[in-house]
């Protein structure tokens, strides 16, 4: 657990942070922020659960708690009913968009 | 301490066995626990000095040989208890041969993944026997071939006296488009096979230069067969990590089984050393930080895809629109 965060922390995976420029809290949340970026077109939203897990919500208000990039992937998949692809047409135009 | 453990890959009949027995008859080999399928097969009976068990025995080298019989995380488990009960001596690497028919890139999840063995493990060089007679054909037949080639950090070529010329030629230029710039031995020609394939890899002291060999420099290369491409990505601004890592995760977790191999170096910034990755079908390895760039003049990020049944420019094109959150200043946004 970090001391100054009181995070738990997640399984370690190979996408962690690199270096310690920024707290660990303030790198999960900027990793939030663009993750929602590429939710966009699929009205889902993924938000902060207590700095150890990610809260999944869809439109309709289902939501689904996930730990980890790797199962993310997979909570957005169950909740979208089928993979997040990022070769997905749309996403692709609404990235290209936002350039 | 973290032991660092090779393996021994090939298709069927393409000579791991004669490779092993080799390797078993080295006295180099002392501190070495050889994970193999059959003790039948390699015919070790000559250099042994006690049976420790039904599944495990020691050689004359001290080199102790087991025979996996059901999971590897088994085997690897009752290898570090049976050591730390005296049953057989330390061991400070371990050598695995699979099964010709295995795809390595399950195992090596297995030995990063696994919390049990994650960091009592490591994995050390992955070496890929070719059989150079029968190549070409199963790598037209097998899909397993060319997981197996993609895979490797090192190539060895056997049987190379069986081809002529003309059979070899085709071979060497097709095994050089997947390998991308994996060093490539024959068998009879290995003096000292223990260090030329086992040596440290990317845990060298110059990583740099073996970074350097894996040609992230040459030209875009074109595709090689119908099914089999590469692809290069350059980016010319430094990258955002965070951005670049969703995309890639994403990428892997969706496409993992087409990606045959994926490596890079990435420039994260302007005070960061270089970071290297590698990675194979879904699974990638914690990066590494080189102390400088193996090109000076050139430190755009470059990742280059050996992929199979993927459209690469769908690839480029994805990687382009995600190029947007991988730009360094986003995240300070």
């Amino acid at each position: 657990m970090c001391g100054l965060c009181g995070l738990l922390g997640e399984d370690i995976h190979w996408s962690d942070p690199i270096n310690d420029e920024w707290p660990r809290r303030r790198e999960r949340l900027l990793r939030i922020a663009t993750i929602n970026r590429i939710l966009i077109p699929f009205h889902l939203k993924v938000s902060d659960f207590q700095g150890a897990a990610y809260l999944v919500q869809n439109a309709t208000g289902r939501q689904e708690l996930a730990s980890g990039l790797e199962q993310l992937w997979q909570t957005v998949e169950t909740l979208l009913g089928y993979p997040l692809d990022p070769f997905n047409e749309q996403l692709m135009k609404h990235l290209e968009q936002i350039q | 301490m973290t032991i660092t453990m090779h393996v021994i890959t090939g298709f069927l009949g393409s000579g791991k066995t004669t490779l092993l027995k080799r390797l078993l008859a080295d006295p180099l080999m002392h501190d070495t626990a050889v994970l193999i399928n059959e003790f039948g097969e390699v015919g070790i009976d000559h250099l042994l000095v006690q049976e420790v068990s039904s599944d495990t025995i020691l050689l004359s080298s001290g080199c102790v040989c087991c025979a996996v019989r059901g999971e590897l995380k088994e085997a690897l488990i009752n290898l570090l208890e049976r050591r730390r009960k005296g049953e057989i001596p330390a061991f400070s690497r371990v050598i695995l041969e699979t099964t010709g028919l295995a795809s390595p890139a399950p195992i090596l999840a297995t030995l990063t993944l696994d919390p049990q063995l994650r960091g009592r493990f490591k994995l050390g060089q992955v070496v890929t026997v070719v059989d150079a007679l029968n190549a070409l054909s199963q790598a037209e037949h097998y899909p397993e071939w060319l997981a197996q080639i993609a895979v490797a950090d090192k190539l060895l070529l056997s049987k190379v006296d069986l081809v002529t010329d003309v059979q070899y030629k085709p071979l060497q230029t097709q095994l050089a488009a997947i390998s991308h710039g994996i060093p490539l031995f024959i068998s009879g020609q290995l003096d000292d096979p223990v260090n030329q394939l086992f040596n440290q890899g990317l845990e060298s002291e110059d990583i740099a230069s073996k970074v350097k060999e894996w040609q992230l420099y040459s030209p875009m290369p074109t595709a090689h067969s119908d099914k089999v491409n590469v692809c290069c990505l350059v980016m010319d601004n430094s990258l955002n990590w965070t951005g670049f890592g969703i995309w890639l995760s994403l990428l892997l977790k969706c496409h993992g089984a087409h990606i045959l191999r994926v490596k890079g170096i990435l420039n994260i910034g302007p005070k960061e050393q270089p970071l290297v990755i590698h990675g194979v079908q879904h699974h990638l390895h914690p990066p590494i930080h080189l102390t400088h760039w193996p090109d000076p003049q050139d430190q755009r990020s470059r990742i280059v895809f050996i992929v199979r049944d993927l459209d690469t420019k769908q690839l480029q094109r994805s990687f382009n629109a995600f190029s947007t959150l991988m730009k360094s200043n986003y995240s300070k946004i």
